[in-house]
């Protein structure tokens, strides 16, 4: 059962029935109880309501938006570009690449069991390559790429174990 | 000069891309958000530290806001559950606040600070002492219901409780915050004589 404070408080936050608010009304009227504690309940009421907010510092407002501007700038460049974008980058290799294929499933001709020629809609010669891939250039290119996957390893690791230190 | 532009007004903008708006939308909810964030951890550092990370996720989380909800409500609900995890970080024990020990100790530093003043402090500052002195849980009901212009189902949305519960809740965290107002002006009384 509801207390008399907790009657008077449903009564002054206006959260009981109409019914229970007119038989409430009807004895801050009528009792001298009733009528003292409301009068006390009430002036706390307005005592609470009157608290004080706290203010917070002169910069608050500017360390949120400088917090925001620092993170909007670290943002990596593929959540910054617009996505449109990134996708009509990709529908065009895309249909370039399609249209590439139809284009040579089209000029391809089967002569027999074995031979297959390719005749282009335009005259393209396709450069000679196999004097780049004999001799010196072939094994200064092996080299090169020997050093260049031995030192790539070689930072990745000293970053493992930084990050592993930290 | 603060905008008379609405939150919805302001969030639209902000998603716009106008951060000078989100700037007012900040300024216009700030003292609120770091009175709750106050309630919270009991120390102007920590509450700034609470209330600007709470503006940076409602601002992060901005997009996925729908108006269904007032603004403040959504906004004081991630008050309520920064805090809360905050308060678990920290490993502050709630009830410590409540610690008999401590309220012993505030109110000797008090009282011995402002002894010959006490004709001079207002019932405002009383009010805030023993709003210091409730259970974050109690120091929240009380700041929501008096100052947020919330109804009981919006704090019950906040709180993530029933309407009733905060009712109750409300009614309780009253009535001891009635006692410690009466206990710490009693105090005060009995250093005047």
């Amino acid at each position: 059962m509801n207390t008399i404070e907790e009657k008077l408080w449903n009564y002054i936050d206006g959260t009981c029935t109409p019914v229970e608010q007119e038989a409430i009304a009807r004895l801050i009227e009528q009792d001298e109880v009733y009528r003292k504690k409301y009068d006390e309940l009430l002036a706390l009421n307005l005592e609470f309501a009157m608290m004080d907010l706290d203010e917070p510092s002169m910069a608050f407002t500017y360390n949120v938006m400088e917090t925001i501007r620092t993170e909007n700038a670290m943002q990596p460049l593929k959540a910054a570009v617009d996505k449109r974008i990134i996708k009509g980058i990709a529908v065009f290799f895309v249909c370039t690449i399609l249209a590439l294929l139809v284009i040579t499933f089209a000029n391809v001709h089967f002569t027999g069991t074995d031979n297959v020629t390719l005749h282009l809609p335009v005259n393209i010669k396709v450069p000679n390559l196999s004097g780049f891939f004999n001799g010196p250039f072939m094994k200064w290119f092996l080299v090169f790429d020997v050093v260049l996957a031995l030192f790539i390893t070689d930072s990745w690791i000293r970053r493992k174990k930084t990050a592993k230190e930290v | 000069m603060q905008s008379k532009l609405s939150d919805i007004e302001l969030i639209e903008q902000t998603l716009a891309g106008n951060q000078s708006a989100y700037a007012d939308l900040v300024k216009r909810h700030q003292r609120f958000v770091f009175t709750l964030a106050m309630r919270f951890s009991k120390s102007r550092e920590d509450a700034e530290e609470i209330a600007q990370d709470c503006f940076i996720k409602a601002y992060r989380a901005l997009a996925a806001y729908n108006a269904q909800a007032k603004f403040s409500t959504w906004l004081y609900t991630i008050v309520y559950n920064t805090a809360m995890t905050f308060l678990r970080k920290k490993r502050i024990a709630t009830d410590s606040v409540d610690d008999e020990n401590i309220y012993i100790q505030v109110e000797n530093h008090e009282s011995a600070y402002d002894g010959d003043n006490v004709e001079n402090k207002s019932r405002s500052f009383y009010l805030n002492k023993a709003i210091d002195q409730l259970l974050p849980d109690d120091a929240i009901i009380i700041t929501l219901f008096y100052k947020s212009e919330q109804s009981l189902e919006e704090i019950a949305q906040t709180l993530g409780i029933e309407a009733n519960t905060v009712k109750v809740k409300l009614f309780r965290a009253r009535q001891r915050l009635k006692e410690k107002l009466e206990r710490n002006l009693k105090h005060e009384v009995k250093e005047l004589i």
